[in-house]
């Protein structure tokens, strides 16, 4: 699914944000990316993101090298994935039922289809009955599943999440965790970045160490 | 493409709502360039009117001595029949003369009760062939009708008339370099605009960069707006030319009328109307295009950013 062999990624100041980086993700699998902060967690969901291209090294998804892709298939491309991040990153002027059919709104699918589909997740996630709020009414647990219904919403084969449960606490970081467990037992591959070893150790999947954007011994 | 252009609107209405005063901004630099546009177009095709009105009109006068003759006066009019610049030529006698001068100047008529007897000479209306009408010519003929016998006068305004029409083509020409310079201005402006909408929609526009949304979808709201905005400035334009116009017609009209003889004052053609709506909605467009295009990489929303603050401030 996810392959990286001698990943590099070099930021304008010669920092090195992963150095030589080789790994890979199957399909259908749960994996946790951690390591203290700046050990390149973010630049490596960022690549997979496309939102950054490597500096050296190949990076695949799905059999595609993300950095031969034309513009085109980048939009394709990012169709097939789910993203969640630390500051849940929702549309504030809107209403929670419109930033999760937003998704579904600008790929151009039919109404009835936003509809059902927004609909579904939110019920999935359990907050169906905080549909016409704004996200700022909501605690930020409510926000971040309110994200992970939006990344759900388009049916992902991949799911990338950021710190989702950085700004929560231990508690509420549990539940989100298991949606993630749950997204995952539906055969969608599961890539979470955090920090935080405790939950790593309580949700108890494999997890990929980095350092100085290497790979250190696994956890 | 039908989804996408329903959203472009939805989004584009949406901005306006949110964003009015600038939005405002936008309109009202559109609509004074096309005003200044406008209100060129409506000058000079009603000069263009009265140009062609007076080039139509009697082009060299052949005033004739009380005392010619009947032989002198039919010489006259054989070489006026036989030459080939000559359209058609009417004799007009004195008293047609004086009745042409009351019904003209129908205020002055007490005046010419007063007169002894009638002042105004008898004289030729030529009307000039279309392909005559260069000065060489008429000059050519003028002359040669001032050597008649019995000619008192030969008058012609084809010189100045000529020299009237390059100064009316200079004004259209420094009109229309005038609105280009405007309709760029315009067209900044509203990229501006639009650039501040690109800052107020940088949660979305994140949101559809990352889930791969189409083109379409990311432009076409800041097109739909820039759209909007240039039509309703073209409609405000409009509204202000008429009103203007209607206005000076009521007050001025029928001098206007009666003094440069021209049979009414005109608004711009309905063609030409549309003309301006479309062509300040495609102003608009273009403007909301350039915007949208440092949307892609992200680079627009970054450089909007501060001047959105500063603007907010205000
Ligand atoms: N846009 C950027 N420009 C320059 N350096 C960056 C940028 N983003 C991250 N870095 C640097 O790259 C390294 C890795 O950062 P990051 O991937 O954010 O780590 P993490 O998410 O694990 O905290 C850090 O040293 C950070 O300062
Ligand atoms: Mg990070």
């Amino acid at each position: 699914m996810i392959d990286a062999d001698r990943l590099s990624k070099v930021y304008a100041r010669g920092v090195y944000a992963i150095r030589d980086l080789s790994l890979k993700i199957d399909k259908g699998e749960f994996v946790f990316l951690t390591g203290p902060s700046g050990a390149g967690k973010t630049t490596f969901l960022r690549l997979l993101l496309r939102e950054e291209l490597q500096t050296e090294g190949r990076l695949m998804v799905h059999g595609r090298e993300l950095a031969s892709m034309s513009s085109g298939e980048v939009q394709t491309y990012r169709r097939s994935l789910g993203f969640v991040f630390q500051d849940f990153k929702l549309i504030p002027g809107k209403r929670v039922f419109e930033n999760v059919s937003f998704v579904p709104r600008v790929l151009g699918v039919t109404v009835e289809q936003q509809r059902r589909r927004a609909f579904q997740v939110l019920k999935w996630v359990g907050l169906q009955h905080r549909m016409s709020a704004y996200p700022h009414e909501l605690s930020g647990g409510e926000q971040q599943r309110i994200a992970i219904a939006r990344a759900l919403v388009n049916e992902p084969s991949l799911v990338l999440a950021d710190e989702p449960t950085g700004n929560l606490d231990p508690d509420l970081s549990l539940e989100i965790m298991n949606l993630f467990r749950e997204i995952n037992a539906r055969g969608t591959t599961v890539v979470v970045a955090t920090h935080d070893r405790e939950l790593i150790r309580r949700v108890g999947r494999r997890a990929i160490a980095l350092a100085h954007g290497s790979l250190t011994e696994a956890v | 493409m039908l989804r996408a252009l329903t959203y472009s609107i939805q989004e584009a209405w949406e901005s306006l709502g949110r964003s009015r005063l600038s939005g405002l901004v936008s309109v009202m630099t559109i609509t004074v360039a096309l005003l200044i546009l406008g209100a060129f177009l409506v000058v000079t095709s009603n000069l263009q009117q009265l140009l062609a009105a007076w080039q139509s009109a009697a082009e060299i006068s052949v005033y004739v001595a009380d005392t010619i003759s009947p032989e002198q006066r039919a010489a006259l009019d054989d070489l006026l029949a036989g030459s080939r610049a000559v359209a058609s030529h009417e004799f007009v006698s004195k008293s047609q003369a004086l009745a042409r001068f009351r019904a003209q100047f129908a205020d002055l008529a007490p005046v010419a009760a007063t007169f002894p007897h009638n002042p105004f000479p008898a004289s030729f209306d030529v009307r000039l062939r279309q392909e005559a009408r260069q000065a060489q010519t008429v000059d050519s003929l003028a002359a040669s009708l001032r050597k008649m016998a019995g000619v008192s006068d030969v008058r012609y305004d084809r010189v100045w008339l000529e020299r009237l029409l390059l100064t009316l083509a200079a004004l259209q020409a420094m009109g229309w370099v005038l609105a280009g310079i405007v309709v760029v201005g315009a067209a900044l402006t509203v990229s501006n605009v639009v650039r501040l909408t690109c800052y107020a929609r940088r949660h979305e526009l994140e949101i559809m960069r990352l889930v791969g949304a189409p083109m379409a979808y990311v432009r076409g709201p800041f097109v739909m707006e820039g759209a909007l905005q240039g039509g309703a400035g073209a409609l405000v334009a409009l509204l202000v030319l008429w009103s203007g116009f209607a206005f000076i017609r009521g007050r001025y009209g029928e001098m206007a009328l009666m003094a440069l003889g021209i049979p009414e004052l005109r608004f711009l053609p309905v063609q030409l109307c549309i003309g301006l709506v479309v062509g300040g909605m495609a102003v608009g467009c273009a403007g909301g295009l350039v915007a949208s295009l440092g949307t892609e990489a992200g680079e627009g929303l970054v450089s909007a950013a501060p001047v959105a603050e500063a603007q907010a401030t205000h």
